[in-house]
């Protein structure tokens, strides 16, 4: 068990030292110079002006003492200021942080919780009416683009209900009916695709583990349907499941850029976002460091859940 | 059970509506973009400008909804025969909102901000003229220039005046700006919404009559449009004439509307072939149908556009005098062939990232390839548009520009020689001539003589072909009275109008 932590430590350190590099080359090797776009098209300035600007920013030093200087700071916790606003990238993150990671929350709540007994019905009616029109809708889901459905969401509500449909984004702890008012409808609307992806692979792993040998053991020896499926089928089907559920929360996690745009809600896919146009570089690189770490973290905690799952993962 | 839990939450959700409309001075805006920061002398782009303008800052002088210059934090001013002393006196009574009175080393140090290396502000080229500036007592300032200068006053409506105390800081305006104006800075959520509370001392009896002003940044159009439709937003500024027709009708909304300022254009690279040869930029204004343009990508809301904007009434020469903007393709091939280029001229077109724009692209692609030319366009995402179009890495493109009350704005850093928005690298002594002499004129009759040389020149044979000026819309509730929208995008008005 510690093994497994300590090598998983590791993992971390190795990753996050790779991906630091690779995104500190790779913004500075997209087109468009940092300046020259902050200063907008058809403004006046002299080439002068650019070079003191850029100076006053740190860009004109060599790419490698950029980022040493970075890296240096960043290993003692200083992720460095917003380029233009001046305000510390950290504060800049947790503020961005809490609304993505409730909207990641409520929508895989919403979508893997629904999915087992979805998937697993799904799987007990094969064939049949009910798995076909469950299969249709998870089809739908899964093509339905989300900010075609989370538009689409918004003009509903505007005409069925308008008082009740409030846009935007307030803190749970300063309003929390304001809060969870403005977050549902973006967590349906990013629930159905997971939902609908999620209910698919439950339902196929599921016949999977039906048709193994256990299964027909436990049903000879006389145990109800349900306890077939719950207990001895669902347990084995889990694993696959598991590994979804965490590869999503890490994308999730990233920032459903499409939806926060569509809802106005400020999370961290819009602040990478707006970053990457304004080649506002320490907030770029400390945003995907974060998000690759939470990444990192999320697949060790699905590790570590595939043993209390499955009992050879321990040995 | 469900039902039940519905019903709660529709109450809930009346209840918040009731609560806000307790509220409601504080005036919900519905902003496209978010923005970069509130520094009055660093920021350029409009969503920071349209916080900044007028709402948390103001100039020595203002320009009004007719676009005509009258004052501000200056009360008044007198200009010395030889039009190198300008004396500008004070209004007494302002604060700023840290609570320190407004003085004349106020000003004298916001000059010097603007124009310091070190601080590096893009309007710096707008105080070029000014040699010195002293305060000759607390309420009066004395600005010495290096020649007459006739854009000066205009100008001077943009340079936000600010505490001399941060003469010499670059961070601190960006996140807290502290200025003179009817609101004062509360709260910044990054992209979530700027929260500006009113300012109780403000110098103008009576104003704001607002509690306050909320910046929603709300990045998708449709949503937008539902936060007004439904009462959650009391304004969509700057709106274009796509969103605005959407909205045109619906119950509790009403329209305001302008002709702008801003011109879109298609630019030309004057300093390689073909469009070094004056014969073939003006065979594609002859092959440019402006009206057509109009129709198709701006829904018919705006008017074909010469080098200035009809919204300047005193300046503008009417199109019908340009003889080029009488839509001709088989001209515009007689010209291609004096020119002597092979047929048909193929170029590439950059396109700035903006829907109208590559909508008209679109439009002025097709008209140019019926009339001898081959165009290919170039969609590009913002970063790289900016920097091609800073290089002069273009054969033509496709964009809009900003425009002021004073001509000299539009031209001189445009098109004469050596400007520093002259990406085309266009030169000519005869404009250059007109350029420096009409902005030292301060005889108005003089200096119009002079621009209206400019503007012909320039409408058939210069690097731009002038395509539109479109109308600019602000949607809003009902009930917002005393707010319209301005011809240069500034929310200026806020300060008068109540909710």
């Amino acid at each position: 068990m510690n093994r497994v932590l300590a090598a998983r430590l590791i993992d971390l350190v190795v990753v996050l030292f790779g991906v630091s590099i690779i995104v500190f080359l790779m913004i500075r090797l997209i087109p468009g110079d940092a300046v020259a776009i902050m200063l907008g098209a058809n403004t006046e300035i002299t080439p002068e002006r650019m070079a003191e600007l850029k100076s006053r920013v740190g860009l004109d030093r060599p790419v490698i003492e950029q980022y040493l200087l970075w890296a240096g700071a960043a290993l003692r916790g200083d992720f460095g200021t917003s380029l233009w606003t001046g305000r510390p990238v950290a504060t800049e993150i947790m503020t961005h942080l809490w609304p993505t990671l409730e909207l990641t929350m409520l929508s895989l709540v919403l979508g893997a919780v629904l999915a087992v007994p979805v998937g697993c019905l799904m799987a007990q009616t094969r064939g049949g009416g009910a798995d076909v029109a469950m299969r249709i809708g998870a089809i739908a889901g899964l093509t339905i683009p989300s900010f075609w459905l989370g538009i689409v969401l918004i003009l509903l509500l505007a005409t069925v209900a308008p008082s009740f449909a409030s846009l935007g984004y307030v803190p749970f702890l300063e309003d929390p009916i304001g809060n969870l008012q403005r977050m549902m409808l973006p967590a349906f609307a990013l629930a159905l695709p997971i939902l609908a992806n999620l209910s698919r692979l439950v339902r196929s792993a599921m016949l999977d583990a039906l048709g193994q040998d256990y299964i027909r053991t436990a049903r000879a020896k006389g145990l109800n349907e349900r306890r077939v499926v719950y207990k001895h089928a669902l347990r084995n089907a889990l694993i696959p499941f598991l590994t979804s559920v965490g590869i999503m929360t890490g994308y999730l996690l990233g920032g459903a850029i499409v939806v926060e745009q569509v809802f106005a809600i400020p999370g961290l896919g819009r602040l990478i976002l707006g970053a990457i146009a304004e080649r506002n570089y320490p907030v770029i690189q400390a945003t995907i460091l974060v998000v690759t770490a939470v990444f990192v973290l999320v697949n060790f905690l699905v590790d570590f859940l595939y043993m209390i799952v499955d009992p050879r993962v321990r040995a | 059970m469900f039902r039940s839990a519905l019903r709660g939450a529709i109450g809930a959700g009346f209840m918040a509506a009731m609560m806000a409309s307790a509220s409601a001075q504080v005036l919900e805006i519905g902003a496209e973009a978010s923005p970069t920061g509130l520094d009055p002398h660093l920021i350029t782009a409009f969503p920071s400008f349209m916080v900044v303008n007028g709402n948390l800052y103001e100039g020595l002088t203002t320009v009004d909804r007719d676009l005509k210059i009258g004052p501000s934090l200056a009360e008044s001013w007198t200009i010395s025969p030889d039009g190198k002393t300008y004396t500008f006196k004070l209004r007494s009574g302002v604060k700023f909102h840290d609570g320190s009175a407004m003085e004349a080393e106020d000003v004298v140090s916001t000059i010097r901000r603007v124009q310091s290396k070190d601080i590096a502000s893009p309007l710096a080229s707008r105080l070029s003229a000014i040699d010195s500036a002293a305060a000759t007592d607390a309420k009066t300032v004395e600005l010495k220039l290096k020649e007459p200068s006739a854009p000066l006053l205009a100008s001077l409506a943009t340079i936000a005046i600010v505490p001399r105390s941060v003469e010499t800081n670059k961070d601190i305006l960006q996140k807290t700006p502290v200025g003179t104006g009817p609101f004062k800075f509360q709260e910044w959520q990054p992209n979530g919404f700027i929260l500006l509370a009113k300012n109780d001392a403000y110098w103008q009896q009576g104003l704001p009559k607002l509690s306050g002003l909320k910046f929603n940044i709300v990045p998708e159009s449709a949503t937008r449009q539902v936060g007004l439709t439904n009462g959650q937003y009391a304004l969509l500024p700057n709106i274009d004439a796509a969103t605005a027709l959407q909205l045109k009708g619906k119950p509790n909304v009403k329209l305001s509307e302008t002709l702008e300022l801003a011109y879109t254009l298609v630019g030309m690279n004057v300093s390689k072939a073909p469009f070094d040869n004056a014969k073939v930029r003006e065979a594609l204004n002859y092959a440019i149908n402006r009206k057509e343009i109009v129709d198709a990508a701006l829904f018919g809301a705006g008017v074909p556009g010469g080098p200035l904007s009809p919204a300047l009434k005193t300046w503008a020469v009417d199109v019908k005098e340009f003889p080029c903007y009488s839509f001709d393709p088989a001209k515009a091939q007689a010209l291609l062939k004096e020119a002597g280029v092979t047929l048909p001229v193929a170029v590439t077109m950059n396109v700035l990232p903006r829907q109208d724009i590559k909508d008209i692209a679109q439009v002025v692609q097709e008209q140019l390839n019926k009339a001898g030319f081959k165009v290919e366009l170039k969609n590009q995402e913002q970063g790289q548009f900016i920097q091609d179009w800073r290089n002069s890495n273009f054969d033509l493109f496709a964009s809009i520009n900003s425009g002021s009350p004073d001509p000299d704005e539009y031209f001189y850093r445009t098109f004469r020689t050596g400007g520093s928005t002259n990406v085309f690298k266009y030169s000519d002594t005869e404009i250059d001539g007109l350029l420096d002499s009409a902005r030292t004129l301060s005889d108005q009759a003089a200096r119009k003589v002079a621009y209206d040389a400019v503007q012909k020149k320039l409408a058939c044979s210069g690097p731009v072909a002038h395509l539109t000026y479109g109308t600019l819309f602000s949607a809003m509730r009902d009930k917002l009275q005393g707010y319209e929208v301005m011809p240069n995008r500034s929310l200026v008005l806020l300060r008068g109008a109540s909710y």
